[in-house]
């Protein structure tokens, strides 16, 4: 057993690869039409792409769309993206315009940071201890 | 960054906006301490879309879903409020891409539990993305062996 695929709700299949690819970094490994308005969207970081691929899920679920909108409302991020440095990041995410609702914070070592991705998630970056 | 307080405000502002019933964008700007137009591009920073735009994508979710689960397409319209079958068809073409009736045709045969879901969990498309990819990948490797 591995672990291949990873899954993020968004409201928007096509503007969250905008957001993930031109603002985040990432890279798309597969884009498939499955059917009106339903695509199967995998990415990649940049160099790994034999590594996980992360799916941005349709958020057509009403279940999902208020477990979605709960966490975002308590500040709790749907999942985490590890970073060689949280400063950098953060200063290169807010002058392309995103907003983060946690600046960059240590916290036992590990330095993180929480930002909205736009398609109704909070994120957090995090950089290990060195 | 957002102060809590503000991102709270903003939190509200788009429940309140998927209402049927909004409020305006200049009441919500006022509920949250902000001028209009300070509202609007710290709601449209956050939440990736304007109020207005917000707005008009929660109408129209709730319509997907409603023809998802194979409602008729004229009381959709009427159920969300719209005041004519063209301004709604209009507005459902602009957004999702295809007509009303085209759009609930296709994904009513893609909806596995009708009633509940307008398309299965991701992963439950896995399968069907696969096989896509799967094939995609058998025409490019008999295109590079092909003479």
């Amino acid at each position: 057993m591995r672990i291949t695929l990873n899954g993020i709700p968004v409201d928007d299949q096509k503007r969250a690869q905008r957001f993930y690819t031109e603002v985040l970094g990432f890279e798309t490994k597969h884009e498939i039409p499955l059917g009106p308005d339903v695509f199967w969207i995998t990415l990649v970081t940049p160099g790994w792409h034999d590594d996980v691929e992360l799916v941005l899920e349709p958020n057509d679920n009403p279940a999902s769309q208020a477990f979605q909108a709960a966490l975002f409302e308590q500040g709790i991020p749907m999942t985490a993206f590890e970073v060689d440095d949280v400063e950098a990041e953060h200063r290169r995410l807010e002058e392309a315009g995103v907003v983060f609702t946690k600046e960059p914070t240590e916290m036992g070592g590990t330095t993180l940071a929480v930002f909205s991705d736009t398609c109704g998630n909070l994120i957090q970056i995090f950089q290990p201890p060195s | 960054m957002l102060t809590e307080a503000r991102f709270v405000a903003l939190c509200r502002a788009r429940a309140r906006l998927a209402e049927p019933s909004a409020p305006s964008v200049a009441a919500l700007a006022d509920e949250a301490g902000l001028s209009t137009g300070r509202f609007i591009k710290q709601f449209a920073a956050l939440h990736g879309a304007t109020p207005y735009r917000y707005r008009v994508r929660a109408r129209l979710a709730r319509a997907r879903a409603l023809l998802a689960r194979g409602d008729d397409v004229t009381e959709v319209c009427f159920a969300l409020g719209y005041s004519s079958l063209g301004s709604f068809s209009d507005a459902f073409t602009r957004h999702v891409g295809r007509r009303p009736s085209a759009f609930r045709r296709a994904r009513h045969t893609l909806v596995s539990v009708p009633g509940s879901l307008s398309a299965p969990g991701c992963f439950c498309l896995l399968g069907t993305a696969q096989a896509a990819i799967s094939e995609k990948q058998r025409r490019d490797t008999g295109a590079r062996l092909a003479p």
